[in-house]
């Protein structure tokens, strides 16, 4: 984490070139805009993180192709410093720039943009190197109408090169062989400058400063001689170092190919006694990593003399910035305010005259398509006025605490009001700032410690999740851990496979409303992302679906991605650690059994819950088979906007792999109304185009269901397989979390059912240890099912035997009520009145238990229930036989 | 809303006999399936029209002299995968429209595929047309025009090149279908609604292989 210290937000703005407006790509699309392409390429640049160069914070997207940049930023440059004329530090910070330069021609940046004006200081002694990253995110320069770099610090092969070309196929620009050795140039000018203590090539206008260029191009001298004998400073060269002298003439050699790199300058002889000083630095927070997290480990010192009473600055400048914004603030109204935004009436802008060939004259160049470089400092204060009445405390939450006491919630003077806004509905908790605040900082401080507080990640969990640390929480969640760096780098992403060119249409359809996932960066890392899954399982295949499915982890891991450099591969670890869990052989070439079962058990699941509805759907043929597969395949993901997945998800990932068939039932209990006054037709357009859906309420709902629903209800024998207890410290905190499948099996447990009898049936069945369980019939609750208990210990169940009366006496269950299957219905299909019928229907809210011999009569029975609209009905699987071992079976008392 | 023009929608008063007809869309993904179905339906278009899943379901109605035909459209999902949902759909359809890209020759390979399936395994008397979209990228042709008409000729199929982008032939491929599908006998509407629930009978047959089948 890049901590804010002392660094000023500061936001800049350009604008991307807009294409003309008929234009069209090759395959028939609108190209995609500029702006867009710039928001994609930009995100790379946030995870540069390095001492000498600020940071990129944000960007967003305004009207007009308008593009507002955060950074990190300090009001002093070299430029102001070096005009105050008490300059005298170059030796240092040269090989600061050098040093900068050199990380970021390592990660394929080049700067292409340096000057005085944007090395910017941080103290005395520690520069900052500013807006490197214009060229980059421009795509060379390619996205914008104006040239990046100052003409004074050009290298010669710039002025030689002219402007970037685009291939209008690729949309990619054919980047010019201009190489990161510019940035020695410019270097070498500033240098000079610094030593000359003034301005080369100042006061003079644009074209004499290129034709000052072309004529140094074409003297015979060298670049540094032509240089001295232009601006008359031969005799102050012949005063200076022999080191010093040859530096200079290192940086600037006219031919690239002989000029060195800024890694080759960094060994020069004259940085030898600086090098040794220099400490390497440290990356940030990593989440998943081999590297040894003590290796680096500096305890702060807690000297009395620095003690920094602004605890804000100790947090990090995304989290800063991220509060920022939630305290009000915003760029526009920034820039506005210092006469940024400079919009000219449209009529303005309108050519002069038009001829009938559609060729326009006169019009005038709009100034403000130009690059201004001016930064507009973002002002804290309403941030820090919002967070005033915070106690110093509460920036260093001791997690250890909250153990003993039951509130989640830090204490702090307004803790009452966190605790009431804890209760608040999502979205109003997800903007108050003083919340987020104490939740990000919570969950900060948890993830560092993952995966020893993933017990209490889990909790937190379930409160809410910010969407600060949603990537890294959601990663916690699925449990991505082990060095997942090699083992993603280790796929192989290029090579053609054959499903290339069905990942190749469904990704520019995928979620392109969303930004950045409509952006060529996005396309690009989509296609890396499917084709590594794709070729990391084997043993599955790629299904139309699985897209959506990616998206979420993509769009998630994009943004704040400068938290750690492996987020970029958290998208492939989520997503194999999220299909398995969820999905469990779905991307099977025949996953037809797995589908088919999944399918079926959502159908009992309805008819358990909402035998009327069920009724009605089976009456007009309206099967899941018809609507549910894209909610199912894509764990929803293709049925809803981003921002509804996100919070979807953030619940569904902590339920276990049944808990997605609830929020199915979630979803058509919202509609209900709709859906039961609807004929066929009218429902399946419903879900053509899925209506708007409550989302907050539908997690609501599902967790009700899921906790209603008899754990073995939802057994499904293609589910994920236990995983193998490698420790014993994962978590078993979430009453929702644990699988049925993941328990050990006994005689007791579900067996595998054949489709064909599951699609026959209407009802769910039960395993002889949940009725057993849910029956209490072992006294104390064993907490296997997460059905929760009543306060009032009536039982949770009632068991309907159907056996004839003669067999229901000769061996029961206590507590249970007979009504033979054979005499139970009269002709018309009613339940015929008999005293175990009143204490049924007196019972109605309990889950109603049928248990029969080994043939059909008990799920003939449940089916009749549920066309009669009695809801939570099962049938225990394999019947009374079943219960002959467990020794519950009574003789019933005589005469009743 | 150009793409209304040409689907005379009913005026509220129809005297004339209603027909109902099941119609299906097949063919290669990203050819316009979904495109198409939205054009017709909704006179919309969406350059980025997300890829369907399974299948998706949409109704129209035009009116042609005096009958009102009202077709009930299955539109398909056309990765290759999910071939074996395919006859659950085109199962009892009386119409297809078997749709190709015609700046990919591969996808016009897989629409012969697919009018040959068609031919061997939906009714003996389904109405077929071939429709060859995004005409509107004419200059990317790789199919020409007259190979896919000589082709529809020779299996008897309506055929036309259309642009679910500009509209052009949309609403008149429907027509030509609703003109060329059998009135008499189709007209009675409960019929028609019994499909749905057939559909859903045949779910329990044994099949080979492939998604929920």
């Amino acid at each position: 984490m890049n901590m804010l210290g002392r660094a000023e937000f500061g936001v800049s703005t350009f604008y991307a070139a807009s294409h003309p407006n008929d234009k069209c790509g090759p395959n028939g699309l609108p190209l995609t805009p500029n702006s867009i392409k710039v928001l994609g390429r930009f995100q790379y640049l946030t995870t540069i993180e390095h001492p000498w160069l600020c940071r990129y914070i944000d960007i967003a997207k305004s009207k007009h192709e308008r593009m507002l940049v955060v950074t990190e930023y300090y009001k002093t440059t070299l430029q102001s410093q070096l005009e105050s004329g008490k300059y005298s530090r170059y030796h240092s910070h040269c090989l600061s720039v050098i040093d900068g330069l050199s990380y970021l021609h390592s990660k394929g940046i080049t700067h292409h943009n340096l000057s005085t004006d944007n090395i910017l200081l941080q103290t005395d002694t520690d520069i900052k190197l500013a807006e490197y990253g214009m060229y980059y995110m421009t795509d060379w320069g390619a996205d914008v109408n104006f040239p990046i770099g100052l003409p004074q610090y050009m290298a010669p092969e710039i002025v030689c090169s002219g402007p970037v070309e685009i291939d209008d196929e690729t949309e990619d620009s054919l980047q010019p062989e201009i190489g990161p050795k510019v940035d020695t140039w410019s270097l070498g000018i500033i240098l000079l400058e610094l030593i000359l203590k003034r301005q080369l090539w100042r006061d003079i206008s644009l074209p004499e400063v290129l034709q000052k260029l072309l004529n140094l191009i074409n003297s015979e001298m060298s670049p540094l001689d032509f240089l001295a004998n232009e601006e008359g400073f031969s005799d102050q060269l012949k005063t200076l170092s022999k080191d010093l002298l040859d530096l200079l003439r290192f940086c600037l050699t006219l031919a690239p190919s002989r000029r060195p790199t800024a890694e080759e300058l960094k060994k020069h002889t004259i940085f030898r006694e600086e090098r040794q000083r220099m400490t390497p630095h440290k990356n940030g927070f990593t989440m998943c990593t081999m590297k040894l997290r003590c290796k680096d480990l500096e305890l702060p010192s807690y000297d009395d003399e620095i003690y920094d009473p602004d605890h804000l600055s100790q947090r990090g400048m995304a989290e800063v910035y991220y509060l920022w914004q939630l305290a009000g603030g915003e760029l526009e109204a920034v820039l506005k305010k210092a006469g940024m935004v400079k919009t000219q009436p449209p009529v303005n802008l309108l050519p002069c005259c038009g001829i009938p060939d559609g060729d326009m004259f006169g019009q005038e160049r709009d100034k403000a398509e130009l690059l201004d470089r001016t930064v507009v400092i973002l002002p804290q204060e309403q941030l820090r006025n919002r967070l005033k009445d915070i106690e110093e405390r509460a920036y260093y939450p001791l997690l250890e605490d909250e153990y003993a006491d039951n509130s989640q919630l830090p204490t702090s003077p307004s803790s009452c009001d966190l605790t009431m806004t804890a209760s608040l509905p999502l979205v109003i908790r997800e903007k108050d700032v003083e919340y987020q605040f104490h939740r990000i900082i919570l969950y900060e401080r948890l993830l560092r410690a993952y995966p020893y507080k993933r017990p209490n990640i889990w909790k937190e969990a379930r409160v809410d999740i910010p969407p600060l640390n949603r990537a890294h929480v959601w990663a916690a969640l699925l449990e991505v851990e082990g060095d997942i760096e090699n083992i993603y780098s280790s796929i192989d992403k290029e090579t053609p496979i054959p499903t290339d060119r069905q990942i190749e249409v469904d990704i520019p359809r995928c979620h392109q409303y969303h930004e950045l996932l409509s952006s060529p960066t996005a396309h690009a890392k989509f296609k890396r992302l499917l084709k590594a899954w794709v070729v990391s399982n084997p043993q599955y295949v790629y299904w139309q679906g699985l897209d959506s499915l990616c998206a979420p982890f993509l769009a998630l891991n994009f943004n704040h991605e400068g938290h750690s450099f492996c987020s970029s591969l958290l998208p492939i670890a989520c997503l194999s650690r999220f299909i398995p869990k969820y999905l469990n052989k779905f991307f099977l070439k025949d996953n037809s059994p797995i589908i088919q079962e999944y399918l079926a058990v959502f159908a009992h699941l309805i008819a358990f819950h909402d035998p009327e509805l069920s009724n009605h759907l089976d009456g007009i043929g309206f099967i899941p088979d018809l609507y549910a597969i894209p909610w199912f395949l894509t764990m929803y993901a293709h049925v809803f906007p981003m921002h509804k997945i996100l919070h979807l998800w953030d619940t569904l990932l902590l339920g276990n792999s049944s808990f997605p068939l609830c929020i199915g039932v979630a979803i058509l209990y919202q509609l209900r109304d709709r859906l039961l006054s609807f004929g066929f037709n009218e429902c399946i357009l419903l879900f053509s185009d899925m209506p708007e859906i409550d989302i907050e309420k539908c997690v609501q709902d599902s967790i009700k269901i899921f906790c209603s629903t008899p754990k073995s209800a939802t057994y499904r024998q293609h589910a994920c397989k236990p995983r193998k207890q490698k420790n014993d410290d994962r978590p078993n905190v979430s009453y929702y979390s644990r699988d049925y499948n993941e328990q050990p099996q006994n005689d007791l447990s579900m067996e595998p059912i054949a489709i064909e009898e599951l699609k026959a049936e209407k009802c769910p069945r039960i395993s002889a240890e949940d009725m057993i369980e849910l029956g209490e019939f072992l006294g104390a609750p064993l907490s296997r099912s997460p059905t929760k208990k009543r306060a009032n210990s009536k039982p949770m169940i009632i068991i309907v035997d159907v056996r004839s009366a003669d067999e229901f006496r000769k061996g029961m269950v206590q507590g249970s009520i007979n009504i033979p299957f054979m005499t139970a219905f009269s002709p018309e299909g009613e339940l015929c009145p008999c005293p175990a019928v009143t204490t049924l229907n007196s019972r109605r809210s309990q889950v109603i238990v049928v248990v029969g011999n080994r043939g059909r009569n008990a799920s003939n029975f449940a089916n009749e229930l549920v066309r009669l609209n009695y809801s939570r009905v099962c049938v225990l699987h394999r019947g009374i036989d079943i219960l002959k071992t467990t020794g519950l079976l009574t003789v019933a008392p005589a005469d009743i | 809303m150009a793409g209304r023009g040409g689907a005379q929608r009913p005026n509220g008063a129809t005297q004339g006999k209603i027909c109902q007809f099941k119609l299906v869309l097949l063919g290669e993904s990203a050819v316009g399936k979904s495109s198409l179905v939205l054009r017709f339906v909704k006179g919309q278009f969406h350059e980025y029209q997300e890829s369907t899943i399974g299948a998706a379901f949409l109704t129209q109605t035009v009116c042609l002299d005096d009958t009102t035909v009202k077709f009930e459209i299955w539109d398909t999902a056309g990765q290759e995968r999910y071939h074996s949902l395919a006859p659950m759909y085109y199962r009892g359809a009386q119409a297809a429209i078997v749709v190709y890209d015609i700046t990919s020759q591969d996808t016009f390979g897989r629409a012969k595929t697919w009018v040959k399936e068609l031919q061997r395994q939906a009714s003996p008397n389904i109405v077929i047309a071939l429709a060859g979209n995004k005409a509107d990228l004419a200059n990317k042709r790789m199919v020409e025009y007259e190979e896919a008409q000589a082709y529809a000729e020779e299996n008897s199929l309506l055929f036309m090149e259309t642009s679910a982008k500009t509209a052009m032939n949309v609403n008149d491929i429907f027509l030509a279908i609703a003109k060329k599908l059998p009135k008499s006998d189709a007209g009675n509407a409960n019929q028609q609604r019994q499909q749905g629930v057939r559909l859903n009978n045949e779910q329990t047959q044994p099949s080979e292989s492939g998604c929920c089948k």
